[in-house]
């Protein structure tokens, strides 16, 4: 399954903060979004998954999903949003109970998406007894579940420090090694845009606006560190975004 | 400039210890002493007259009204229709005080629509309608079941209403992109994340509702734990009047103990 | 020391009307407190202070008002007043046990002959066949607290009939006449000049009469601090022949009606400036004349219902079993009836 935005334009309280944005997502292809904080780099990823409605333009889906897709446009979202009451095997069930999926049919789905993010061990443990890069990985398992069509990564390592960043890292690109999925993935951290993106779009300060759509051919499982291809991709890539943050960062918060 | 004013460089000196402190530490059994030092001190000024008997009963004399009404199985007279008002009156308030407080927080028609209501409510003293409620529910069991009911009614809508509004809006953005239903992101994200904060305002209602219990005993009550303080504050019996202050205090003691029980069970996930 | 002790054995022997006729009062100017409701049950207190008996005594008088008889016995064990006149309750009496407050004195008594108290029943519990005083079994009956004057009077009734009565405290006056007119309560005992109004007006019935159960009901009693009956017996005295002279006045215009009408007009309007203010004179004036009981003579104080209402208090668990007649009652000053 194809996406496509045609012509986004969005405002908040009459503040623009996208402005005529088209992008074109091919199915198992990972999209990177970069931007300067406050290019409305996550109220796009909102619109595109059918959280909140564009002001203008569309965002479309070219193609059926996959027939066992249970919730083609699935998130990750920054902060993990794990139901604190409910154990790991429980947040994941929580996605299958509304689809009818309840008994053995959801253990085993619950069963097969823990050993692919390597957590069938804490299948009993509640969310506070979890590690931040665990969490994530619990949230990423959820995601898993409802075998999407399209996974919608806001900032995903964000909240996480650098090593377990890097762990989890390795094993995004082990997922979409073992089964390429489609992905639209926003960051502020240019180098994980360079690890993961198979495109990555620029997008302005506010009113966020496309800069420039980069390809990068090497697929994301075949990249290395030290590749002079990726430097200059991220060299170039941060003298697109030097002026824009720092401008952004002087900027006075009264939205 | 002597030598003795320079500091010497040559040997090493620890470095001085400016931390600590400002930090509260718990400290076993201190709350219990003052509390008995404190009736200590009345036992010892009752009995050596510097305090008059006017002022304060002996401690050992509200002990001994303690046994006395507990030996002539008085005790269980008082407690059992002051427990069993407590209990259904609160229980209707609650209940209908969580329903209520939940459907402001999920819709905002009745939000607008009854918020200034309750907010109209809150502050009336219930006592002031208890005349009303005798008239609307007769002079038995239900004017008080209604004065207690409305009493709990009251905070425990704010106090859910306000659970309801501090559920992290991020876990029910995650149920809507899993393609939940309405119902589902109520009863397994709102209710649940709504929990603790149902639970702890249920703490200062059922305060409150004990307080309601003795104003309700005061018509048409002839046992309740209400009456009997009242009883004993017009015969000006102090002993008494201590007795059923200690009881209904223990009663706080002991709902507020219950919660924290129901809490602990419900709420484990919180650790 | 002679002038005064000659001037209380006048006082008590003489009656309250050659009093004015002696010399400058033994007390200057004393202030006094002087605890009281805004009913007729008072209105001796309120003759003394507006015929000047108060300050022929030399007491320059306060009136503190209350709302209820219990807060009144509060006020005087605190010392915030000096005197006030209450019916016996068991507020009262444990306050006398510990020391604080002292009967010195007899006001209003149930009389035969005189509209006293009456048993009320309300019209619901009439009409199931509460039609006197013998259906009283299995009924309810309305007080203000336990330990009550309303207490004692429904015990007692019910006690000469053999029934068995459930008392609901309902605390205030206002609240009874409410849950009795609404036919919550079935029995209740009032004053008259309340009663009168409530039957006139067809919301309750008359049942009976108190003064056929409790003939020489003591009331209301004349009381005061410890402190005051101990050691300040001059100005006890001096309130207690100041306030006999109002009761004689009282009991003469509109109890015994011996003084003619000019006169029972004249107490009606002297009445009127302290009970029913809100209300004008002409409407006033039927309940202040209904609500005329006597005031005894002299402050006497009837000892045989005294010792009653104690033994009853007593055997209810009221109050302290070791309690007697003399914690409760300084006799020295009122003679006994």
């Amino acid at each position: 399954m194809d996406l496509t935005l045609a012509n986004i334009t969005h405002h908040y309280s009459g503040l623009p903060v996208l402005q005529d944005i088209s992008l074109h997502i091919p199915a198992g292809q990972i999209l990177c979004i970069v931007g300067p904080s406050g290019c409305g780099k996550s109220t796009l990823l909102r619109l595109i998954g059918g959280l909140e409605r564009p002001d203008e333009g569309d965002v479309l889906q070219l193609g059926a999903p996959p027939p066992d897709c249970l919730n083609p446009l699935t998130y990750v979202f920054q902060d993990f949003a794990l139901l604190p009451w409910r154990t790991v095997r429980g947040n994941i069930s929580l996605v299958l109970e509304d689809h009818g999926l309840k008994g053995a049919e959801a253990e085993r789905i619950i069963s097969d998406v823990l050993a692919r993010t390597n957590l069938s061990d804490f299948g009993k443990a509640l969310p506070r007894q979890l590690s931040g890069g665990m969490k994530q990985r619990v949230a990423i398992a959820r995601a898993l579940a409802v075998n999407p069509a399209a996974m919608l990564l806001d900032e995903p390592l964000s909240a996480l420090d650098a090593q377990t960043r890097e762990l989890l890292m390795e094993d995004l690109l082990a997922l979409w090694a073992r089964q390429p999925f489609t992905g639209i993935y926003v960051t502020h951290n240019l180098s994980e845009a360079v690890r993961l993106g198979h495109s990555i779009a620029v997008l302005s300060r506010r009113p966020g606006r496309i800069r420039e759509v980069i390809t990068i051919d090497t697929p994301p499982p075949d990249r290395r560190a030290g590749d002079a291809r990726l430097d200059e991709v991220q060299a170039h890539l941060w003298s697109l975004m030097r002026d824009e943050a720092k401008a952004a960062d002087q900027e006075l918060l009264n939205v | 400039m002597s030598d003795a004013t320079l500091p010497d460089t040559a040997t090493p000196r620890p470095v001085p210890f400016r931390g600590g402190g400002f930090r509260p530490v718990a400290k076993r059994g201190v709350g219990l002493a003052v509390f008995v030092v404190l009736l200590l001190v009345i036992e010892w000024g009752t009995r050596a007259g510097w305090i008059g008997n006017l002022t304060l009963p002996r401690p050992s004399d509200v002990g001994a009204a303690l046994v006395e009404l507990y030996q002539s199985g008085m005790l269980w007279t008082h407690l059992g229709p002051s427990l069993a008002r407590l209990a259904v009156g609160s229980l209707l308030g609650i209940s209908a005080g969580i329903g209520v407080g939940v459907l402001i927080g999920l819709f905002s028609y009745i939000r607008a629509g009854l918020v200034p209501l309750v907010a109209a409510l809150f502050p009336i003293p219930k006592i002031a309608l208890l005349p009303l409620f005798v008239i609307w529910f007769g002079i038995d069991e239900g004017s008080k079941y209604a004065l207690i009911a409305l009493g709990t009614f009251t905070p425990t809508v704010v106090s859910t209403y306000g659970a309801v509004d501090n559920v992290d809006r991020a876990l029910v953005r995650m149920g809507q992109s899993f393609g939940l239903g309405w119902w589902s992101i109520v009863r397994k994200i709102i209710l649940p994340g709504a929990l603790p904060g149902i639970l702890s305002g249920l703490r200062v209602s059922l305060a409150i509702g004990i307080i309601l219990l003795v104003a309700a005993e005061m018509l048409g009550a002839e046992h309740g734990i209400g009456a009997y303080v009242l009883q004993a504050g017009s015969l000006y019996d102090l002993e008494r009047l201590f007795a059923g202050v200690v009881i209904l205090s223990a009663l706080g003691v002991v709902t507020s103990w219950v919660i924290g029980l129901v809490e602990k069970r419900l709420l484990r996930w919180r650790g | 020391m002679t002038t005064f002790t000659r001037r209380g054995a006048l006082g008590l022997a003489g009656g309250a009307a050659v009093l004015p006729l002696l010399g400058a009062p033994a007390l200057a100017n004393t202030k006094t407190t002087v605890g009281a409701l805004r009913f007729t049950s008072h209105a001796a207190s309120f003759v003394a202070f507006e015929r000047g008996y108060f300050t022929d005594e030399g007491l320059d008088v306060d009136f503190k008002f209350f709302e209820a008889a219990q807060p009144m016995a509060v006020a005087i064990a605190s010392r915030d007043a000096d005197f006030g006149v209450t019916s016996i309750t068991g507020g009262l009496i444990s306050l006398a046990e510990k020391g604080a407050a002292k009967v010195i004195g007899g006001a209003l008594s149930e009389e035969k002959g005189i509209d006293g108290q009456m048993i009320l029943a309300s019209n619901a519990a009439y009409e199931a066949g509460l039609t006197a005083p013998d259906q009283l079994d299995g009924k309810t009956f309305a007080v203000t607290q336990p330990g009550s004057s309303f207490h004692y009077m429904g015990a007692k009734i019910a006690a000469a009939e053999g029934a068995s009565l459930s008392f609901k405290p309902l605390q205030k006056v206002g609240a009874i006449i409410g849950a009795m007119k609404s036919g919550q309560v079935d029995a209740w005992t009032i004053v008259p000049h309340i009663g009168k109004a409530l039957t006139g007006g067809g919301a309750v019935q008359q049942i009976g009469m108190v003064a056929d159960y409790l003939p020489g009901y003591q009331v209301t009693t004349l009381f005061t601090s410890a402190q005051n009956a101990e050691n300040d017996r001059a100005k006890t005295e001096a309130f207690l022949r100041a306030f006999s002279r109002g009761a004689d006045d009282f009991n003469a215009a509109l109890v015994d009606k011996t003084a003619g009408d000019d006169a029972a007009e004249e107490m009606v309007k002297l009445v009127h400036k302290y009970v029913y203010t809100d209300r004008p004179y002409d409407k006033a004036k039927p309940s202040i004349v209904n609500g005329a009981m006597r005031i005894n003579k002299n402050a006497a104080l009837n000892m045989a219902s005294v010792e009653d209402q104690l033994g009853w208090f007593k055997s209810e668990g009221l109050v302290k079993d070791s309690i007697t007649t003399e914690t409760l009652v300084d006799s020295s000053y009122a003679e006994a009836i």
